[in-house]
């Protein structure tokens, strides 16, 4: 009987007791116009958390998706752009479909083959990425993103928005890899003792390179999804992403050293972290609170952490 | 050594002195010969060239050149912005006799040095749109005071919320909670509200120069205070992201939005009713005025701490050693056709 592990408990606790309180607090937060908003405000970190589990679950880390997202927003704005390039929906897709398999497969090249720790890899890719954004857009805004690359973002299929619908795709296809293929299996057997997989002749290279440039592809569908939210594109699109993503993922139960977590915790840290800045507005604490908001973030953060430490404690000191 | 450093001078010198035609600057009036009087070498530099926020300054400054007659006007100035450019083009400028240089001041530690060099081998210096530090400059001309803008937006959202007393929640959107001019604002506009006692601001929230968070946090507010009359987006980024937000929402009019932006950049929403109100000040005036404060200075007949100063365009007020351009105007869906930046 397997049980589900206490971070994933622990964040979806505090998440329950999240949600509840500002339900009491303002009977408006759970409207269902409200809880769609709030599904496709998570849907592009969702996605973007997928591919960083992997990433994360083998023991590297990618940084850059900050800026990746930046820079495939950016070609995505001045490709499709009738006063840029005004390029048909097809093209606009897949090339920013292909721009971040690219750009992921390079973060993947230089920590596999060029031996980069992927920290420092990837840290350079984030300061390039934006660099070549800042230069793409020349500190100018792209503002009029066409109506059916807007669909993207503000469309709705069979009653669902169209970022929530993608996300679900991306998200059952995401624990379908981790659960039920090889490859899978071989993340998390890489991730949780690198020196035994490369004995038992694993592919570890391969994988890693996979990961990677699924983190890139990944970060490709988000944006996708999201900058057509807005008809406006700017060069600081994306900034802080990378951490924010990063911190869903940790928060969700994935050990930062590789080989464990699961991406149900994930998507769990993920609703908990969009929710908040959300919850916030919703507890109407006034004019001052703002000055709070990031402590009360990072003390919701703790608490749904803490409770995983101490069983893993408990868990030490009777042997398990 | 020694002797490299003067050859390296004279080296530099012919350099600078062999293109003065061929970097492709602007030079309003000729290089009429000084035979009527003396003409000053205005040089105007904007913190970025190519922007339409500073080519339209510029347009009023060449407007001020040729009705004043006695300046020699060359607008230049880095096209990405880069302040160590800047510094570059006034070293450049001093060396080519440069009578007053007007500078929109990027960034003060950069430019301050250079300034106070170009200071004292005679160079007359003033500041306009963007301050540098109190020494290395003569006079600012300052476009607005963060009292006029935070009293301005106040009026602004209480004109276009109407009545007598004007009523309802208000919020702000700011850039970042700790973006100094933003925060100054904001301390005029709540010491402006205690006027309007009957329009309540509910929250503060900041968008980090992140259009796709002024949008949604703007979005929130909504839905979390349901009698929310106004938003207040007091960046050039928190403006559009609010008043796309309203107009999603299908609150255009029900829910007013103002703040600070260039019109071209609200246009459409002042179009389709979502903004009634857009501040800021009338660039080419401020470029107009520069140039006017700029000749005063060449001539000796403008000091710091003097009452005022008197303008083509009327009496400007002085506040020490600032020359105000008076109350930003605010555009509407009536004038904003004639303003083009």
């Amino acid at each position: 009987m397997k049980k589900l592990p206490a971070r994933e408990l622990g964040v979806g606790l505090v998440l329950f007791v999240l949600v509840l309180a500002v339900q009491l607090a303002n009977p408006a937060f759970l409207r269902p116009e409200n809880v769609r908003d709030l599904l496709i405000q998570c849907a592009p970190f969702a996605i973007m958390a997928c591919g960083m589990t992997f990433v994360i679950i083998l023991g590297e880390i990618d940084i850059s998706v900050g800026s990746m997202a930046g820079l495939l927003a950016a070609a995505l704005g001045t490709w499709a752009s009738p006063s840029h390039g005004g390029r048909p929906l097809l093209d606009c897709v897949f090339g920013v479909l292909f721009l971040g398999l690219a750009l992921g497969l390079v973060n993947g090249l230089l920590v596999v083959f060029a031996r980069v720790p992927s920290i420092v890899a990837t840290l350079g890719m984030l300061t390039v990425l934006r660099g070549v954004t800042e230069l793409v857009l020349h500190g100018e805004w792209v503002t009029d993103l066409p109506p059916f690359i807007r669909q993207l973002g503000i469309g709705v299929s069979g009653g669902v928005p169209n970022p929530v619908l993608v996300a679900l795709l991306v998200v059952a296809v995401s624990i379908t890899l981790a659960s039920l293929t090889p490859w899978g299996r071989r993340v998390y057997a890489i991730g949780s003792n690198p020196e035994a997989a490369k004995v038992r002749g694993l592919p570890v290279k391969q994988v890693k390179l996979a990961a990677f440039a699924l983190m890139g592809l990944l970060t490709g569908v988000a944006v996708l999804v999201s900058a057509p939210q807005l008809s406006v594109v700017e060069s600081g699109y994306g900034t802080g992403w990378e951490l924010f993503v990063v911190t869903c993922v940790v928060v969700g139960g994935v050990s930062i050293t590789g080989g464990r977590g699961s991406l149900w915790g994930v998507l769990l840290g993920v609703a908990l972290l969009s929710i908040i800045r959300t919850a916030l507005i919703f507890l109407r604490l006034g004019d001052q609170a703002s000055y709070w908001e990031r402590a009360i973030q990072g003390v919701l953060i703790l608490t749904a952490v803490l409770g995983d430490r101490v069983s893993a404690r408990r868990r030490a000191e009777v042997g398990a | 050594m020694k002797a490299l450093v003067p050859a390296l001078l004279a080296a530099a010198l012919l350099v600078v002195g062999c293109g003065p035609t061929s970097d492709g600057t602007k030079t309003a009036s000729g290089t009429g010969a000084p035979t009527a009087g003396k003409k000053f070498k205005v040089y105007l530099l904007p913190k970025q060239k190519g922007v339409p926020y500073f080519t339209s300054c510029a347009e009023g400054a060449e407007d001020a050149a040729k009705e004043l007659g006695d300046i020699e006007l060359t607008y230049d100035g880095p096209t990405d912005g880069k302040p160590e450019a800047a510094a570059e083009m006034i070293e450049k400028w001093v060396l080519k006799g440069a009578d007053v240089i007007a500078v929109s001041c990027n960034d003060p530690q950069v430019l301050g040095p250079v300034l106070k060099k170009a200071r004292d081998q005679g160079v007359k210096v003033i500041t306009w749109d963007a301050d540098a530090s109190q020494d290395s400059r003569e006079l600012f001309v300052n476009q607005a005071t963060p009292q006029q803008i935070g009293y301005g937006l106040v009026d602004a959202m209480a004109k276009d919320l109407g009545g007598a007393e004007p009523t309802g929640q208000v919020a702000i959107v700011t850039a970042r909670l700790t973006a100094a001019n933003q925060n100054e604002w904001m301390v005029h506009m709540k010491e402006r509200l205690k006027k309007y006692p009957k329009m309540q601001l509910v929250d503060v929230k900041p968008s980090n120069e992140d259009q796709k968070l002024a949008f949604e946090v703007s979005r929130d507010l909504m839905k979390a205070y349901p009698d929310l009359k106004g938003i207040f987006g007091i960046s050039s980024v928190a403006f559009p992201g609010a008043a796309e937000a309203v107009k999603q929402a299908g609150k255009s009019g029900k829910v007013l939005v103002t703040g600070l932006a260039t019109p071209n950049d609200m246009r459409s929403y002042v179009k389709d009713g979502t903004v009634k109100s857009v501040l800021l000040w009338n660039t080419k005036d401020l470029g107009f005025l520069t140039i006017e404060v700029a000749e005063a200075v060449a001539k000796g007949a403008l000091k710091p701490n003097a009452p005022y100063f008197m303008s083509h365009r009327g009496e400007k007020k002085m506040q020490g050693d600032n020359v105000l351009l008076g109350d930003p105007i605010v555009f509407t869906k009536d004038n904003i056709d004639q303003f083009n930046f």
